[in-house]
């Protein structure tokens, strides 16, 4: 049966494998490699690295290594094989060790160190590592969480070994009481819900990883997350923020900038129930901050014990022979006694904090790990023991039998809602059904709601409506209602609408000529104007057909990219400082006319261009700083003129005669006398005066007068 | 006038990156969106009829102001820059 751990290539582990080496000090390297290898030379360090990695692919030369570790050695790696996850935090590792009655402390950790089998999860760009104890040391007074990994090989290798863990007391069942199952799906469903909602809302998380308030209230009021699940046997707080947990842990849900997201369904999803199951189950030792009786108590500092004690509970029931059977209370007693948490502490231990029968029949049950049955001896309560699953994950047994496939179990409805019957639902089908349908109910029979919302979700998260339409036909018993089908054509049209490229790359071509020639060799894609073409896809650029002749980043400020003529109205556009907005400004202010001999595009300010601006929101002082900022200059007055003229007083044309005199001091001399002066309208210079017409006679009179006579007129 | 491009030549061409820009199925669906006040002072210009130019770094505005109008955007590629 595919595992997280055999489905996913080995070289992400073996390269975190080799970053840590290549974080040891030299000597470590060279200690680590002695017991990995056995150089019998003084070989290069990164010789060294590369064949201790190569040893760590060799299941039976690990198998020797593994004989000749101390116990305790070989139980934390089982420990980390039974967990399916190479990977582990430190404390809660040691204190299942310590369950398993070894208190050495952190000696069995540095023993696998020093041996190679295991490694600190050390950080990028720290320094190179002189001395394990030093590591745990350090990161133990700064408070940081440790983690350590070893390679997946080496855990599976370690698998099986026996912990040392006696058989709990059995308990016979009812003659008549049958084993009760469930079909594993309540957790994926609520992983879906999870998944949906996220996608539709981000959830923030504080800095220290609890919820907000608001977020936490809506998980734990949330009826498809909080309702008891229709197969758990036992009702389980607060599900939603466990939910929340468990989708994260397993990587439906992302964490980035302290906001959750949702990411793929991961790939076991799509291999089947047991896989997906999993899936899950790795993910428990992170559902930390949730308790089985006392539900999200949030991220504390100190130990979570329940993850390992359900371990524990786990474990001692692979002790059991197939068809015996436990109570929780019994299993919870050896836990209570034996794990560092509760040894020692004198913990309330009535049934309302009793943890391990909430744990088991409300989290094991449903992800199908242990089956239970009715306890003869006490009203309401359960025997349990391990499913096939859960002896193919926890003892060694056989990979247990798919379930049978149902594959039409969709009933889609006229009014859009889909019942989803579960004995046919799969992961695949949950994941499937998350993307473009909303959950409204979860139990026995799921109901989901087709709508624009979800659909369109779904869509921009690559479905098609082919796809939908296929999916829904493939698994429903009958066709989709015409209707349905109309809806879905209907909402994926109405997307198609509407496009919005975020960071769209666009062509701009010299001359619609070198446009078409782009689009004949099917260089182009979405053609906008006779000289612009849109690329959605960066990636399908083909460089190699085009010289580049400019390019600008479209959020980059405007540049001054316009020459203005000298009749203060003709346009010429600078193409190399040019940018799109320019284009749009253009087409509102100008008309276009042919290029110039120098073949740069000109455009033309004229009077109803120019009104036409003004009237639409480009008012004359805007006008004049979009001049400034594209030309460097004012409105010229030509453009001044057009824009204005209609606004302007109304000008007087009168007739009037313009006397020259011979030099400054006359016409001085004929303004200030008053008797010439009064018939004098308005000096035009120095030398020249404009008298009105009819005050010529009365003025040639004076200046013979004063013998000054006039030429002319 | 530039001169007809030579056939199989390089063309000339300017890039223009990172462009906000988002088309519509014809010009009265443009309009109607340029009628939104909230979309209205989101664009920068429009460039075609069907091609509106939005103000950079206001597309995340723009998608939220179209789905509350009841609109379905397509989204094409990533709406914000990779981290």
């Amino acid at each position: 049966m595919p595992t997280p751990e055999t489905t996913a290539t080995v070289d992400p582990w073996a390269e975190r494998a080799r970053a840590a080496l290549t974080r040891y000090d030299e000597d470590i390297v060279r200690l680590v490699a002695g017991r990995l290898v056995k150089p019998r030379g003084h070989w290069p360090v990164d010789d060294l690295v590369e064949r201790s990695l190569a040893a760590l692919r060799n299941a039976p030369g690990i198998d020797r290594r593994l004989k000749e570790l101390p116990p305790a050695c070989r139980k934390l790696l089982a420990l980390l094989g039974v967990l399916r996850r190479p990977d582990a935090a430190v404390g809660p590792l040691l204190s299942l060790l310590a369950a398993l009655g070894h208190t050495e402390g952190v000696q069995p950790l540095l023993t696998l160190f020093e041996e190679g089998l295991l490694f600190p999860d050390l950080p990028e760009g720290a320094v190179p590592l002189r001395a394990f104890e030093g590591w745990l040391g350090q990161a133990a007074a700064a408070g940081v969480p440790l983690h350590v990994f070893t390679l997946p090989l080496v855990a599976e290798r370690a698998r099986g070994t026996d912990l040392g863990l006696p058989a709990p007391p059995t308990v016979e069942a009812s003659f008549t009481a049958t084993a009760r199952e469930a079909d594993g799906l309540d957790w994926p469903v609520r992983m879906a819900v999870v998944w949906q909602q996220v996608a539709a809302a981000p959830l923030r998380r504080t800095q220290n990883h609890d919820f907000f308030k608001r977020d936490l209230a809506r998980l734990r009021g949330d009826p498809l997350l909080a309702g008891p699940g229709a197969e758990a046997l036992a009702e389980l707080p607060d599900t939603g923020p466990l939910a929340v947990l468990l989708a994260h842990a397993s990587g439906l849900l992302r964490e980035q900038e302290g906001e959750l997201t949702a990411a793929d369904f991961p790939p076991a999803w799509n291999d089947g129930l047991f896989p997906t199951l999993t899936c899950v189950w790795t993910a428990l030792p992170e559902a930390k901050g949730w308790q089985p009786v006392r539900g999200w108590v949030g991220p504390g500092d100190g130990e979570d014990p329940y993850p390992a004690a359900g371990l524990l509970c786990l474990l001692l029931l692979a002790r059991l022979p197939e068809t015996a059977w436990a109570r929780p209370a019994d299993l919870e007693a050896w836990v209570r006694e034996h794990h560092p948490f509760w040894a020692g502490r004198s913990l309330p231990e009535d049934e309302a904090n009793a943890w391990a029968a909430p744990w088991l029949l409300g989290l094991a049950y449903p992800l199908k790990i242990v089956q239970a049955t009715t306890d003869p001896d006490a009203e309401g309560g359960w025997l349990v023991r391990l499913s096939p699953y859960g002896r193919w994950l926890l003892a060694g047994g056989p990979p247990p039998a798919a379930p049978p496939a149902f594959r039409q179990t969709l009933l889609v409805q006229p009014n859009y809602e889909v019942i989803a019957y579960r004995q046919g639902l799969t992961p695949s089908l949950l994941a499937s059904l998350s993307h473009v349908a909303a959950w409204k109910s979860a139990g026995a029979a799921c109901m989901l709601e087709l709508n624009a919302e979800q659909v369109y979700r779904g869509l921009e998260l690559g479905q098609t409506l082919e796809s939908v339409m296929r999916l829904l036909n493939q698994h429903g018993m009958r066709q989709v209602p015409d209707a349905v089908a109309d809806g879905l054509r209907t909402w994926s049209n109405k997307r198609e609408r509407i496009v919005v490229y975020p960071r769209a790359l666009l062509l701009e071509f010299a001359s619609a000529a070198e446009l078409e020639e782009a689009a004949s060799r099917g260089l182009i894609g979405v053609r906008l104007t006779d000289r612009l073409a849109l690329v959605s896809d960066e990636s399908q650029m083909q460089y190699r057909h085009f010289r580049l002749t400019g390019n600008r980043d479209y959020a980059a400020p405007p540049e001054r990219c316009l020459d203005v003529d000298d009749d203060g109205l003709t346009l010429a556009v600078d193409a190399g400082r040019a940018d799109l907005l320019l284009e749009t400004e253009l087409a509102r202010l100008t008309e276009p006319l042919p290029a110039g001999d120098d073949g740069r595009r000109r455009y033309r300010l004229t009077q109803a261009t120019l009104r036409k601006a003004v009237s639409n929101g480009f008012p004359l002082p805007v006008l004049d700083e979009w001049f400034v900022k594209r030309s460097g200059e004012p409105l010229s007055p030509a453009a001044r003129l057009l824009a204005t003229a209609t606004q302007q007083a109304a000008p007087r044309i009168t007739r009037a005669v313009v006397v020259e005199v011979a030099d400054e001091a006359t016409a001085d001399g004929l303004v200030q006398w008053p008797v010439t002066g009064a018939l004098i309208e308005r000096r035009l210079g120095p030398t020249a005066l404009l008298v009105a017409d009819e005050n010529v006679g009365p003025l040639r009179e004076r200046m013979d007068e004063l013998g000054l006579p006039a030429d002319g007129g | 006038m530039p001169p007809e491009p030579a056939a199989g030549a390089r063309l000339p061409v300017k890039l223009h990156q990172k462009v906000c820009l988002v088309l519509t199925e014809d010009a009265v669906l443009a309009e109607e969106l340029l009628a939104r006040k909230k979309l209205a002072q989101e664009v920068a210009g429009r460039l075609t009829p069907t091609a509106l130019l939005v103000r950079p770094g206001r597309v995340d505005a723009v998608v939220e102001e179209l789905r509350k109008a009841g609109h379905t955007p397509q989204v094409v590629g990533p709406a914000r820059p990779p981290a």
